[in-house]
């Protein structure tokens, strides 16, 4: 009963936060130094024209009445019409949103697994250990685009291992039903598809995971050396377990906490990650059309992927943040028990940016 | 009675701070490499062996050759020039935001800390709100509403950045607000600006200064991806990010024009990293 009254709680705050998102970029819209009017009639347009598209858009209510217009379109998915495709960006938005996402997704296992590798090992005392603790600091400098540009040069240009751009070269992919392609292939019985995908996938996804991966390894070295520490640890070593099982067995599950939330934080900034990667590598998805719409000044293309990207990451954090309620016991009772109150919420995750 | 207050008064020296040279060896490092750094954008008008705006030569002369140390870029400008400027755009960009946001999260951080109660909450709901957000598409917004130039870039960015200082500086506020000392100076009557200035704040500077030296590389990277994406300085004006991205379509042909920014990004954002490391290792060490 505590548990669903904090799920409740979590979930309202959510709502609370993409309202206060939507009023950020309504106000956004309302200062922006493109008149939308003008962008949709360009420049010779006349007056009574102008006029009739203001009352239209019903830019000429006051400005209280607009925003619950916008908040009435957003529900209703209307989120308006891009300057530069001047088609509805809601529908632009569906075109490219699979691509992001499985870009996302890929690219989030694909951090998952390096960053644990990275933990562990770093974490461990095995041989090269030191190596990669400097590949922790170090990877947390790297700007993105330089990877990405690293693999350009070796991966395709020198040896012509993967493609460059785009997202699948098999002539009429299959359409549906996920949008990924790579599982649509399998669900299409075209084996080369999803073999292709992958191919394509691979460089982007690299790019896009490799920051992720070093983060969570960062927490994750953190909270396993401090758990290392823990006499139950002795007590396993005290019995004779091999140093692997000490650390797979005993010591991961026990430090999994803050790596987890960390990953949750990474999924969220992972959809901003892949604006770049996406924009180098022309990968079809939303990030590439935010990357276009930047340039002409796309206001009403640019806040919806916003509120998308914004949506996506309030609602991965708020399920981390339940998730990790459900997972372990401790911090419900820290949640739950008033004294520790206001000071020991589940660390938001921002909180672990170091 | 009297006598002991004597006796306490001339033995109670006060605690020097360490002077430049007293301080530990990785201390000095990362002190050292940041000032180096600093040196470096600042001197960038004198280091530039050219104009970084403005042609000097043909286009795409290789790197490491007689006068042109890194090539110059497609119009013949070169490079080597544009990247010194480029990194004290960087540079200065990451710093301004940074005290911006020690400022700024360091007011909100310290009156929720000394004050708690009511307005704990408040500003704490505020901050909570703010850190909700993902900043850098909502940084992306900002700078499309306003229209592209490096300031607004700084603004949006500033923007998003203060309330992780504000969560900061706050916890260690309220930390040391239970602490003796400040029941001591309390009862002496000490209150207000002077007890926040005096006997808080100086307990909060360490781990301000960890946590911001640390987010210089954070703040480059993020900087320069904003940067990539045209978020920055409009055209000519070299900036990393930029100068990366305009130039990727020679990447396989004329390498350099698109490497050495992204390099001169890395390099920067790895002198961050590495002085934060050092000193947070100091700072942990004294605790």
């Amino acid at each position: 009963m505590y548990v669903s009254m904090f799920i409740l709680k979590r979930i309202m705050a959510a709502i609370a936060i993409i309202a206060g998102l939507t009023l950020v970029l309504f106000i956004l819209q309302a200062v922006s130094k493109t008149n939308p009017v003008h962008a949709m009639l360009g420049a010779g347009a006349t007056q009574s024209a102008i006029h009739a598209e203001e009352v239209k858009l019903g830019l000429n209510k006051p400005l209280i009445i607009q925003y619950f217009r916008y908040l009435h379109g957003i529900i209703t998915g209307n989120l308006g019409i891009s300057y530069r495709t001047r088609r509805p960006v809601a529908s632009d938005l569906a075109t490219y949103l699979p691509a992001t996402l499985e870009l996302a997704f890929y690219s989030l296992i694909l951090a998952i697994a390096i960053g644990t590798m990275l933990g562990v090992l770093s974490a461990g005392r095995f041989r090269g250990a030191g190596i990669i603790k400097g590949v922790l600091v170090g990877g947390a400098s790297v700007p993105q685009f330089l990877l990405a540009i690293a693999g350009l040069l070796f991966l395709y240009g020198r040896f012509h291992l993967l493609p460059a751009t785009g997202r699948i070269g098999v002539p009429n992919p299959p359409t549906g039903p996920t949008g990924f392609y790579t599982i649509d292939g399998i669900l299409n019985g075209r084996l080369g598809v999803t073999l292709d995908a992958f191919k394509y996938l691979a460089l982007p996804c690299l790019s896009v995971a490799i920051g992720p991966a070093v983060s969570i390894g960062r927490v994750l070295r953190g909270s396993l050396l401090e758990t290392m520490n823990s006499d139950f640890i002795k007590t396993a070593n005290s019995k004779g377990l091999s140093r692997s099982k000490v650390i797979l067995l005993h010591g991961l599950r026990n430090s999994i906490g803050p790596a987890l939330s960390m990953t949750g934080l990474q999924a969220g900034l992972m959809f901003a990650g892949v604006v770049v990667i996406e924009d180098v590598f022309a990968w079809p998805g939303i990030g590439y059309y935010t990357a276009q719409s930047i340039p002409s000044g796309d206001f009403p293309a640019i806040a919806g992927v916003t509120l998308i990207l914004g949506v996506g990451y309030v609602l991965i954090n708020t399920i981390v943040d339940i998730a990790q309620l459900i997972a372990d016991p401790r911090l419900r009772r820290m949640e739950m028990g008033g004294r520790l109150k206001a000071n020991s919420r589940i660390k938001t995750p921002t909180a672990v940016r170091l | 009675m009297s006598l002991a207050y004597g006796v306490a008064r001339s033995d109670v020296k006060p605690i020097r701070k360490p002077g430049l040279f007293s301080r530990s060896r990785s201390e000095k490092a990362a002190i050292g490499v940041l000032g180096m750094v600093t040196l470096i954008a600042l001197l960038a008008p004198v280091l530039a062996p050219t104009n970084p705006l403005l042609p000097v030569t043909q286009p795409f002369v290789h790197p490491f050759t007689s006068s042109h140390l890194l090539g110059t870029d497609s119009v013949g400008r070169d490079e080597l020039s544009r990247i010194l400027y480029g990194i004290r755009a960087s540079w200065f960009s990451a710093l301004a935001v940074i005290a911006s946001g020690v400022v700024i999260g360091g007011l909100v951080g310290m009156m929720a800390g000394i004050r708690g109660g009511r307005v704990d909450s408040v500003l704490m709901r505020i901050t909570d709100g703010f850190l909700a957000f993902p900043g850098p598409v909502l940084a992306i917004a900002v700078v499309a509403s306003l229209g592209a130039s490096l300031l607004h870039t700084l603004l949006a960015v500033a923007i998003v950045w203060w309330p992780f200082y504000a969560r900061i500086v706050r916890g260690e506020a309220r930390a040391i607000m239970s602490r003796p000392h400040i029941e001591a100076a309390r009862t002496f009557g000490v209150k207000g600006l002077r007890l926040a200035y005096r006997h808080v704040m100086p307990g909060v500077i360490p781990a301000v200064v960890v946590t911001a030296s640390l987010d210089i590389g954070n703040l480059i990277v993020t900087l320069s991806g904003l940067s990539f994406l045209g978020l920055g300085a409009p055209a000519p004006s070299p900036e990393l990010g930029a100068m990366a991205a305009r130039n990727l379509q020679y990447l396989l042909q004329q390498w350099w024009v698109c490497v050495f920014p992204a390099v001169a990004i890395m390099f920067l954002a790895l002198v961050g990293n590495f002085a934060g490391d050092s000193l947070r290792n100091v700072f942990d060490s004294r605790s």
